[in-house]
């Protein structure tokens, strides 16, 4: 199904900005993307190792912290009368080291966490987002604590011999987030179909037996943790750079349920399911917008929530594929490509 | 010295109060393996109840409190029948979000029908607090702590010592085997989810009049509540007081002498740290992986 | 409910929406409100404070011989949504003037917005520094940045006496702002300056922070909080047995709620407060106040809410003088009109001063302060 799904919604996403113009709707589709990206990474731990996270907000706030603070340059006092200076640089240096930087914080939490599995693990995933927030929202020399930083740069690209362009229009940062949420997928898709993917499901499917295949959990549940802190600390820079102003509230435990949502509602351990989670998800809140008062918003959220899980207890997209596999031999043709799919498989 | 005094009295008040909002976690954690996001919705909903018969229909102060708690435990009958008992074969992340669904409705309905406005519930007990020497105690905060402890005592010996809690415990231990010698699980969980629930109302309840009542006071009580409860371990009503306590030590202790900022974050870096040196927390009683 | 209800079913159709406004058209304001999460209540005060204003001007016929109609969205308390909500207001529903966002990490969020479309802001509860500070000339507050505030009570704080002060403030812009420039001018006057004590904003229990300042040396405490935590604090202060001078900053204490839920409590605080609704007559517009204060009676809210809603109903006051002044209804005669706006407002003068960098300068206004205290659960004008 996601072989379908995902260049379907690529082509019609891609052309979308061609007769949609109008901003607010573009922006909502921009933050959307960011956050889809969040559950594309998501997925990698929750849908692929079965690990819930329920820090992964952390990783996204570091990430938008530390590209922001490159940006912007910082000066702050460390032990010893040491001061660190920070000049302020490239939005695109901003990037790559918001990317590094949250692999290594995934690596070590990663060390960290795994050795604790199930409920346990999902309460020191929302410790660390929550010690990380209250470190962001009080130690002010260094993140400006509550009062926010502010006049972030846009992200600038660099373009073949046209020099360092800045993004500053809608439409530029769509086609950006959008570029990101492709290579992220495409980085899912290698991931999971390679040698070390078939090592992630196995960890999930049955950890005893794999670990006694000579599956190395701790190490694979690791280098999972650090590709998806990395990709959650991209998506973080590029939200910074796009809504130019960011303040602790970046680790709202209320983005991480989103991320969460947006892989379960869509179908975890598939490569479709972030995707089609992440813009019913992250469109739904638009669409109920003009229609009802703002409580009742919430509520038809939380409604609409129950009713997919109840519905689909799989998810979306492995449901489409029950669906279509139910079609296809209540009419049988020749057998489709793409019918096999990875991690699809109950 | 004074101070240090001070500090210690007020942890033993506020590690009462956390003591009680885990116990009512621990259980449905413990015994059905879900993460209950509407815990702290569940908690706003008994401060709410406690409102309503109090201040709306008039009642006595002392009744009203068993009112707000059997409506909490109606309410969770309730869940349990509808959300989770068709879902009894999902996985923890499946129920976990229904929860926090289930969690979202309480919580706006509550902004909705309430408006988003603090309430007060008076209490009979005198305005000017105990002192003792240079300590000084609010009347009502000691009244919450009997009471904390009143349920506490009562939980444990319902598990502890009766027919239904000997099912809960078999249950937890081994829930197809419990099936197999003719305990009526689904029964048992709902029973546990009911009585987890009313715990939790019953501490809205209880601190609805020692704090104030509005629809979000159950985020901040329900983060706690999951920090009490990995310190204990899971399913462990010993576990969940010990854990409340320590947590109120800690955050008074932090707060008074490290840094108030990092008050809120003294929980969860003994969290981690406690799981770090011992993964299944502090008193479980049995391990549970998955 | 106060909401913006279109026959509009689905969200796409916005992007068909015709910007083709004729002349006989209402003059469309957005209003950028956290009607849900944890600003609810503080939001929906400020919304019908705005309503109140916005029937008031419609009944004496409107701006420019227009009515004025108000798009109200809800910001969810959220900085994300409070952009894109801006972004709607201004790009869907062609809004050429905003009133926002409450909180000033929400206001801050939709600075960004204003500078992309051009389109004035006229704030009405944000305190921090940098709203206006930061070289947005689409920024017009007229509620008072904390070191606004500061200056106002530096002849009180004289007469008070003050000693040495410690501070007891919420750990967000407002609270950390509010100690920032208390400070600075208490210690400018030779007062000390003690504890710098913070509390979470959703924190309930404060009894650690209290018993440090119990065991301080200060004279008095000043408090930067929301009315729910003050109210909470002064339970807890009372249950500790605390007693020293306590002064309360900011403009959102809200005495009638604090004595109604706090009781004795309550009694022997101080209050810096921008308007006094209690003595209409005492107001630098008493005709408006009490017209302001007899419509909120009829509409059956709590009069607990004024000390909010007022802010809303001098905003959108504010935002019809500037699209008079102005004399069109587009973002940047609105602009221009808002520097000519000389308006008395419930609580002084509203008249824009120049704020930031040169060149980009945003508006400030600067309201009046005055020190209130709750004596016997009674609220009394302290005159120095």
């Amino acid at each position: 199904m996601s072989r379908v799904i995902a260049p379907l919604l690529l082509v019609v996403l891609a052309l979308l900005p061609l007769w949609l113009k109008d901003p607010y709707l573009l922006n909502a589709l921009i933050i959307t993307g960011i956050f889809t990206l969040c559950a594309m990474s998501l997925n990698l731990l929750l849908g692929f190792t079965g690990q819930l996270s329920l820090g992964h907000v952390a990783f996204f706030g570091i990430g938008a912290y530390v590209s922001a603070l490159t940006a912007l340059g910082f000066d702050v006092e460390l032990p010893f009368g040491l001061v660190l200076v920070v000049e302020p640089g490239s939005p695109l240096l901003g990037f790559v080291l918001a990317v590094l930087v949250t692999a290594l914080c995934g690596y070590l939490i990663g060390r960290l966490a795994f050795r604790v599995r199930g409920a346990y693990f999902v309460i020191v995933t929302i410790s660390f987002a929550e010690v990380v927030r209250l470190v962001a929202l009080n130690w002010v020399d260094l993140t400006q604590g509550p009062l926010a930083l502010t006049s972030i740069p846009n992200m600038v690209l660099p373009l073949p011999g046209l020099g360092e362009t800045v993004l500053r229009t809608k439409m530029q940062n769509y086609y950006l987030v959008l570029g990101m949420a492709v290579v992220g997928y495409l980085v899912v898709a290698q991931l999971v179909t390679s040698r070390f993917g078939r090592a992630m499901r196995g960890l999930q499917q049955n950890e005893s037996l794999a670990l006694s295949l000579g599956i190395n959990a701790t190490r694979t549940l690791t280098v999972a943790a650090t590709l998806s802190a990395a990709m959650a600390g991209a998506a973080g820079s590029l939200y910074a750079h796009y809504l130019r102003i960011i303040d602790p509230d970046v680790f709202l435990f209320s983005y991480t349920v989103t991320m969460v949502i947006m892989v379960v509602a869509g179908g975890k351990g598939t490569l479709a399911g972030p995707l089609v989670g992440g813009l019913i998800f992250g469109l739904l809140p638009v669409a109920l917008r003009p229609v009802m008062a703002p409580e009742a918003q919430w509520i038809v959220y939380g409604g609409v929530l129950i009713a997919i899980l109840f519905l689909m207890p799989q998810g979306i997209v492995p449901a489409l594929d029950a669906l279509t596999r139910r079609l296809r031999r209540a009419r049988p043709a020749k057998s489709a490509p793409g019918a096999v799919e990875a991690g699809a498989n109950p | 010295m004074d101070q240090l005094l001070q500090h210690c009295v007020n942890a033993l008040v506020l590690g009462g109060t956390y003591a009680l909002l885990g116990i009512g976690l621990t259980l449905i954690f413990g015994i059905m393996n879900v993460v209950n996001f509407t815990h702290g919705a569940l908690y706003t909903f008994g401060a709410y109840a406690m409102y309503l018969a109090a201040v709306g229909l008039g009642i006595n102060f002392y009744l009203a409190l068993p009112v707000a708690v059997v409506a909490g435990l109606v309410l969770g009958a309730a869940i349990e029948f509808t959300l989770l008992r068709p879902l009894r074969r999902s996985d923890i992340d499946t129920t976990m979000l229904v929860m926090i669904g289930a969690g979202i409705i309480l919580q706006s309905g509550a902004l909705w029908i309430f408006g988003g406005v603090a309430k007060a519930i008076p209490n009979p007990m005198p305005d000017q607090p105990l002192n003792i020497g240079p300590v000084s105690v609010a009347w009502v905060r000691l009244f919450v702590f009997a009471a904390a402890l009143v349920l506490i005592g009562v939980t444990y010996l319902t598990i502890n010592r009766t027919r239904l809690g000997r099912a809960m415990r078999a249950t937890f231990q081994d829930h197809d085997t419990a099936a197999l010698m003719g305990v009526n699980v689904s029964l048992i969980y709902t029973a546990t989810f009911a009585i987890g629930s009313a715990l939790a109302a019953a501490a809205g309840a209880l601190l609805g009049p020692v704090y104030v009542v509005f629809p979000q006071m159950g985020d901040l009580a329900a983060v706690k509540a999951f920090a009490i409860v990995i310190l204990g371990g899971l399913g462990s009503i010993p576990g969940a007081t010990i854990g409340g306590f320590i947590l109120a030590f800690a955050e008074e202790i932090g707060a008074g002498y490290i840094s108030s900022g990092y008050r809120d974050a003294m929980g969860f870096i003994i969290i981690i740290a406690v799981l770090l040196a011992k993964p299944t927390g502090l008193f479980a009683r049995a391990e549970r992986i998955g | 409910m106060p909401l913006t209800r279109r026959t509009t079913l689905a969200a796409m159709a916005f992007a068909f929406m015709a910007s083709s406004a004729m002349a006989a058209d209402p003059i469309k304001i957005g209003v950028n409100q956290p009607l849900t999460g944890a600003f609810a209540a503080s939001g929906t005060y400020v919304v019908n404070g705005a309503k109140i204003a916005a029937d008031e001007i419609n009944a004496k016929g409107g701006v420019l011989g227009r009515k004025i109609e108000l798009v109200i969205e809800d910001n969810k308390s959220n900085p994300t949504e409070a952009a894109a909500v801006a972004e709607k207001l201004i790009t869907s529903d062609k809004v050429p003037v905003l009133l926002g966002a409450w909180g000033s990490s929400l206001t801050l969020a939709t600075m960004p917005k204003l500078e992309e479309y051009s389109v004035p802001m006229v704030v009405e509860t944000s305190s921090s520094g940098k709203i206006t500070t930061s070289g947005n000339p689409f920024v017009f507050r007229i509620s008072p940045p904390s070191a606004v505030e500061a200056e106002a009570f530096e002849p009180i704080a004289k007469k008070l006496g003050l000693k040495k002060v410690d501070f007891l403030v919420i750990n967000n812009d407002w609270g950390r702002g509010a100690a920032d420039d208390f400070s600075k001018m208490l210690k400018a006057n030779g007062v000390q300056v003690g504890l710098v004590e913070t509390m979470d904003q959703t924190s309930q229990d404060m009894s650690a922070q209290l018993a440090k300042l119990k065991a301080s040396d200060a004279d008095t405490i000043m408090v930067t909080a929301a009315v729910d935590q003050l109210t909470l604090l002064f339970k807890q202060m009372a249950a500790l047995g605390l007693k020293k001078r306590v002064i309360t900053t900011g403009g959102s204490q809200n005495p009638d709620q604090i004595i109604a839920q706090a009781g004795s409590a309550a009694n022997d605080t101080l209050h810096l407060t921008t308007f006094l609704p209690w003595w209409p007559e005492k107001t630098p517009n008493a005709e408006a106040t009490s017209y302001f204060l007899g419509e909120w009676k009829k509409r059956g809210f709590e009069f607990a809410g004024v000390t909010e809603s007022f802010r809303g109903y001098d905003g959108i006051r504010t935002i019809a003088a500037g699209i008079a002044a102005g004399g069109a209804a587009d973002p940047a005669s609105i602009q221009k009109g808002l520097w000519a706006v000389n308006l008395s407002g419930l609580n002084g003068p509203i008249k824009f001063e120049k704020s930031g960098p040169k060149g980009k300068e945003s508006g400030q206004s600067k309201p009046q302060v005055y020190l209130i205290e709750i004596k016997d659960q009674k609220i009394g004008h302290v005159q120095l």
